[in-house]
């Protein structure tokens, strides 16, 4: 055991020297670019100006409008970009320590308040599509294992492959375009999180509206890791049952279901209960694509559109995120394999 | 229409025996010239011969590389411009000048030609389907030469009317009327243009070759009725697209762009991830560590929205794009690979020989162990391509991919998406192209991997 615990020491200090060399990486980008608040705040001033001057007036001088050199300097000290990048980022790492995000410039709130608004609705969708997925995929994968090289077998592989060449976000659209109620059915709605009367509707009514809306990005999450899961599955599956045990097992007379359904399956379900850490990062990172098709307000539109809107707290916020879900996830997926699968060593 | 049907067999066989069978038979020869022996050890021609064996995989190995070597030529199958044009002693080869220019991009070559040297009028570029349809019909530029013989007419009459200027007329009326007379003068230009054409087209002095599918990805079809985006019709058989662009054009454009973007970034990854990956598993010791830490670093970059974030500041063109996906992504993942295979074959006994004998370090890793180490990038680049497509696809159907303009896959269903419930062939056209397509690289990566790892079930990735 040794070896584990110097193991995950490493992994859990790597944590934070990854979290920073990203963080400061993007904040560097953000940094050097043009488009930042300044500029941004700079369009607002003159547009008000413009307004305020009436068209014709203003168009001669908008050219002209210049930030008061002390308004200019109070806007860079409020964004802290009279600093120089790294003191910058040290100031900005210390507000995130203290869970100080910032302000939205587009929604006015505190970032973190924000992120945790939308963070929810992301889990929500995730986790459906994760255990979806669980739910097509083992058995799926138990049963081509057990037909292996059946016509059975081929005609499923072939559904698989289809699956894995169409990304999630794709079979979403293809899925609205057919049941959004355009030029076909009329079946499930063209994307949100829920209805707009929701509040108002009955406990059942809720629950069926909220269903109705789940049904399409969930299939898109489905289709996103379909594939790799059923073959993963059928895969462990097909290795163990060859494995010397199985045979054991077999050799001393116990009925084949126990042998594949107790013995072998156990086994077999190590790599895809140990995978479910990569498995939530993986989700996040999908999510942009499939939130965006199907209109979820959830952190992936949340993270698309602070990169339209160059709603920079919001966009390293997010940032900060989507990181540490996917490390902690990472690590929690190895922790798990560890405690599944005593046999395993991460050492060489 | 059956001439066009005939048209495209011959390009798709005339694709095969190109891809196939000449561009190997080159490919032998110059190696036999320089001094090799261009066969492939024993190991490797089993794997091939198992990997033809295949037949779901090899056949769509085939189509793959056929249409991809048929689309590198596309100027010359789908485009507005014609393959060659004569009028009277004027000729042109517009279509392959454009091929020729996008090839040797460095050099700006023109393909412009001007209407008014092709019988038509204006300076602008000359309208190619235009002349295509004259050529078959010289009657109708009689028909337009009446219209314009009227218009004469009435500008006579209009002009037969208007007093002539004296000393008495004000400003305007001087100026009306020297505007008649410009006019008509002009459009005696035009008439006199259009009978001497007349005469050219009448007496076949002119020729026009025009490609199969004679539209291209980056006209806007304004003059058809209605308003864009068009439905599928007999004309344009999957539609327009919103600013009037040929659906069709742009996804056969989109497949080459596609395709050699996903290639690009394998090739250039794998290259440098193969290096990372030999020196890591060659030297060992620190150097694995150090790296190793790197590469877990690196590999944690939440790297979509990375890319979205720097997409969003800097327009990327296609070459940026692919160094982004290449310096993120694409060179991390062989890495393990080859640094493992490099492991297990340092220790062998020929490797040992080749040291003992005094061998440099970089001779044993490139010119001894790296042939025996390649397995896993051939089977990884079928599907890393397949990823490599999908995320072009997926950047530009987020507007963060290649500039506005570029025929794209993605950018089609992002104007699906727009018009969705109105115009579904924006969403399925691009949808069935885009899962066909990787359909068939996934059939050749599973094929590819059944012949390289004959134990190994059936595995993605």
């Amino acid at each position: 055991m040794h070896g584990m615990t110097t193991y995950f020491i490493r992994r859990i200090l790597l944590i934070p020297v990854t979290f920073i060399a990203i963080t400061f990486m993007v904040y560097a980008i953000l940094r050097m670019v043009p488009g930042g608040p300044i500029e941004q705040a700079e369009l607002q001033i003159k547009m008000a100006a413009m307004q305020e001057g009436g068209a014709g007036a203003a168009l001669e001088e908008t050219g002209d409008i210049q930030i008061p050199e002390e308004a200019m300097k109070e806007l860079k000290e409020y964004y802290q970009l009279d600093k120089s990048i790294p003191v910058g980022y040290i100031i900005w790492l210390k507000n995130i320590l203290k869970l100080d995000f910032g302000r939205s410039y587009v929604y006015g709130e505190p970032v973190l308040k924000v992120i945790v608004s939308k963070f929810p609705i992301s889990i929500y969708f995730g986790l459906i599509g994760y255990f979806a997925t669980w739910l097509v995929c083992i058995p799926l994968g138990v049963s081509k294992a057990l037909k292996h090289k059946s016509m059975y077998d081929t005609a499923t592989s072939v559904t698989v492959f289809l699956g894995y060449s169409i990304p999630g976000f794709v079979a979403c659209l293809i899925l609205l375009v057919l049941f959004g109620g355009g030029t076909y059915w009329d079946i499930f709605p063209l994307g949100g999180f829920r209805s707009e009367n929701w509040e108002q509707l009955s406990f059942f009514a809720k629950v069926a509206d909220q269903l109705w809306h789940t049904a399409i990005p969930v299939f898109g999450y489905l289709i996103g890791g379909f594939a790799t899961m059923t073959i993963l599955m059928k895969n462990s599956l097909l290795d163990n049952l060859g494995a010397d045990y199985v045979r054991t097992a077999f050799a001393k007379g116990l009925p084949e279901k126990r042998v594949i359904f107790i013995h072998a399956m156990r086994n077999s379900l190590i790599p895809i209960t140990a995978g479910i850490g990569h498995a939530i990062g993986l989700l996040f990172a999908g999510s942009f694509l499939i939130e965006k098709t199907c209109n979820i307000p959830g952190m992936g539109l949340l993270g698309y559109m602070s990169i339209i809107q160059r709603d920079y707290p919001i966009i390293m916020g997010t940032l900060v995120f989507l990181v540490l879900i996917r490390l902690t996830g990472n690590i929690l997926s190895d922790i798990a394999w560890a405690i599944i699968d005593p046999r395993i060593r991460f050492e060489k | 229409m059956t001439t066009k049907v005939l048209e495209i067999i011959l390009i798709i066989i005339g694709g095969y025996y190109f891809t196939h069978r000449f561009i190997p038979f080159l490919f032998v020869r110059t190696g036999r010239l320089f001094g090799f022996k261009m066969k492939f050890n024993p190991i490797w021609q089993k794997r091939i011969r198992r990997f033809k064996s295949i037949k779901r995989g090899y056949y769509s190995y085939i189509l793959i590389t056929t249409a991809f070597v048929l689309s590198l030529f596309l100027e010359f199958f789908i485009n507005n411009r014609p393959l060659y044009i004569k009028y009277e002693n004027k000729t042109a080869f517009p279509a392959p000048t454009e091929w020729l220019d996008k090839v040797l991009f460095f050099k700006k070559i023109n393909c412009f030609n001007k209407k008014s040297d092709f019988g038509q009028i204006g300076e602008d570029e000359v309208d190619y389907r235009l002349f295509a349809k004259m050529v078959e019909n010289p009657e109708m530029i009689l028909e337009s030469l009446k219209k314009k013989e009227q218009e004469m007419n009435e500008l006579q009459d209009e002009l037969a009317d208007t007093p002539v200027p004296d000393e008495y007329s004000t400003e305007d009326e001087i100026q009306d009327y020297n505007d008649l007379k410009y006019l008509i003068s002009d459009v005696q230009k035009e008439i006199d243009a259009m009978r001497k054409s007349y005469r050219a087209f009448k007496e076949n002095r002119v020729k026009i070759i025009m490609p199969v599918y004679p539209y291209s990805p980056h006209e806007h079809l304004l003059d058809m009725p209605g308003r864009p985006p068009h439905k599928p019709g007999l004309s344009h058989p999957m539609g327009t697209d919103d600013s009037g662009t040929d659906v069709l054009a742009v996804l056969f454009y989109g497949f080459r762009i596609s395709l050699s973007f996903a290639l690009f970034v394998a090739v250039i990854g794998y290259f440098f991830g193969t290096i990372v990956g030999a020196v890591m598993g060659f030297f060992g010791g620190w150097t694995d560590i150090i790296i190793q830490r790197f590469i877990e670093v690196w590999s944690s970059i939440p790297f979509l929205f990375t890319i979205m974030i720097i997409a969003s500041v800097v327009q990327p063109n296609f070459i940026m794009l692919v160094l982004l996906l290449v310096l993120l992504r694409s060179w991390i993942g062989i890495t393990y690979y080859i640094r493992g295979e490099f492991y297990r074959e340092k220790a062998k006994d020929y490797v040992q020989a080749a040291v003992a004998i005094g061998a440099r370090n970089w001779t044993v890793m490139m010119k001894h162990i790296l042939p025996n180490s390649l397995v896993p990038v051939v089977t990884f680049a079928p599907f890393g391509i397949v990823s490599y497509i999908g995320l072009l696809v997926s950047l530009d159907y987020l507007g963060f991919g290649l500039p506005v303009g570029t025929p794209s896959w993605g950018a089609l269903l992002d104007q699906g998406m727009k018009y969705i419930k109105y115009y579904p062939h924006l969403i399925f056209i691009p949808s069935v192209a885009f899962a066909l397509t990787l359909f068939m690289v996934v059939m050749i990566g599973e094929a590819v991997r059944e012949a390289f790892d004959p134990k190994v079930f059936s595995r993605l990735r």
